[in-house]
């Protein structure tokens, strides 16, 4: 019997998930990371990619996310996003629409943005690949 | 006097007035309706935002002075005053308390010797600020292909801030807009956008230390556009409603007074009717005597 912990998924338009969960896998800036209960208080930035969270008694459940900030602190982990799809809602058009909206980006934009922006259309890639 | 046929012609028109008034007053309450479950949706992104930001807040004051976005505002020259407007008319005094409220402070900063500039989103406030204040115009935001604002409008709005902060065309943020208090009571209000004050939590919160990754200045560079589009777009939803409501108080009352008018018209007319009528019997009758 492994502890739950509250987990709310929360857009900017809508609430997306929420409920008890055993862990989740986060695709964070720097590098992937599992939660489990009694993690330590983090706050970390979200790159573009599936989130992965199992309720237990089902399957795992996937989210894809584009982009945002985890903040985890006392077993109440919140998931600010951009936005949220179900994993399996989720056409391999809608990545590469969001792949091709960066490229549009990186060719406007001047010379600031264009190594975050070259990070996110690999995040995004490398998402499509695990769609 | 007018005639029997005049006053059959306006209470006609009036009537017809008053179901033009009516009709808007409820597509304007199912609008309100709308707006509002739009703004309940999008309170706990906006809240836990905030929450964030001040969880950051009470972790990074060693660094605060660092970040370009930080700061409390003071003794900064240049103002940039963004104003929030509907793209419709006929919403009472909707429009024009919100510009009131933005020229006074106009004026105010004018006096200090403040560099202004001004960006409207929503047509009318720039046509009521471009009669006065045309050479501030930095820019203006058109809403009227948006039906609904969806979080990407605020996204480009706050983009387009940003970059210009960063270029230096202005110090100080600040937004107007109206507040939905009630249905009938909208309040003109203002606030401070850029620079992002941290205001420290109080010491009996639980004082919890956060690991943060990458670091305190990337997630704050992360953070503060983010937030920065969560508070346009909540400013903007609220501004929705404001308007709808207000639309509805305004379309009410015409549709109030079109019925007086109605009312009054209709005595008018039917005295009209009534003196005709007493003439011509009058006429009858000494008609009849002087056989």
């Amino acid at each position: 019997m492994t502890n739950k912990f509250e987990l709310s998924i929360i857009s900017a338009e809508s609430k997306v998930f929420e409920g008890k969960v055993e862990n989740i896998l986060v695709p964070g800036m720097v590098g992937d990371f599992l939660v489990l209960s009694n993690h330590a208080p983090c706050i970390s930035s979200i790159r573009p990619g599936f989130l992965e969270f199992s309720e237990g008694t089902s399957d795992k459940q996937r989210y894809f996310v584009s982009g945002g900030i985890i903040e985890i602190i006392n077993n109440v982990v919140s998931v600010l996003v951009d936005s949220a799809v179900a994993g399996d809602k989720i056409a391999k058009e809608d990545i590469t629409n969001l792949i091709s909206e960066v490229n549009d980006r990186l060719s406007a934009e001047d010379t600031i943005n264009k190594d975050d922006l070259g990070l996110r259309k690999n995040d995004l890639e490398e998402a499509l690949k695990q769609a | 006097m007018p005639s029997l046929k005049d006053l059959k012609i306006r209470i006609d028109s009036v009537k017809s007035t008053r179901k033009i008034t009516k009709a808007m007053q409820m597509v304007a309450a199912a609008k309100l309706r709308k707006a509002q479950e739009a703004a309940e949706r999008g309170r706990p992104y906006a809240e836990k935002m905030r929450d964030i930001v001040s969880n950051l807040a009470s972790s990074v004051k060693n660094i605060a002075g660092d970040n370009k976005f930080l700061g409390d505002g003071s003794d900064c020259k240049k103002f940039l005053l963004i104003v929030a407007t509907a793209e419709r008319g006929l919403c009472g005094g909707f429009n024009s308390s919100i510009v009131k409220l933005a020229k006074s402070r106009i004026a105010e900063l004018t006096s200090q010797n403040k560099e202004v500039k001004i960006l409207t989103i929503g047509k009318k406030g720039r046509e009521q600020l471009n009669r006065e204040f045309e050479k501030l115009f930095i820019g203006h935001v058109d809403l009227s292909n948006e039906k609904n604002i969806t979080i990407d409008t605020a996204r480009k709005i706050s983009m387009d801030i940003i970059s210009r902060f960063e270029d230096g065309e202005y110090e100080v943020a600040e937004i107007f807009y109206n507040k939905f208090a009630s249905v009938i009571s909208q309040i003109p209000s203002s606030y401070k956008l850029l620079p992002v004050s941290l205001i420290e939590k109080e010491p009996d919160a639980s004082n919890v230390s956060f690991n943060f990754e990458p670091d305190e200045d990337e997630i704050l560079n992360e953070i503060i556009p983010k937030s920065i589009a969560t508070s346009i777009f909540s400013v903007l939803q609220e501004n929705a409603a404001s308007e709808q409501g207000s639309r509805m108080a305004a379309m009410d009352n015409a549709t109030r007074n079109a019925g007086e008018m109605i009312d009054k018209l209709t005595i008018d007319f039917n005295r009209s009717r009534q003196a005709a009528i007493t003439n011509e019997l009058i006429e009858i009758i000494s008609g009849a005597e002087a056989l």
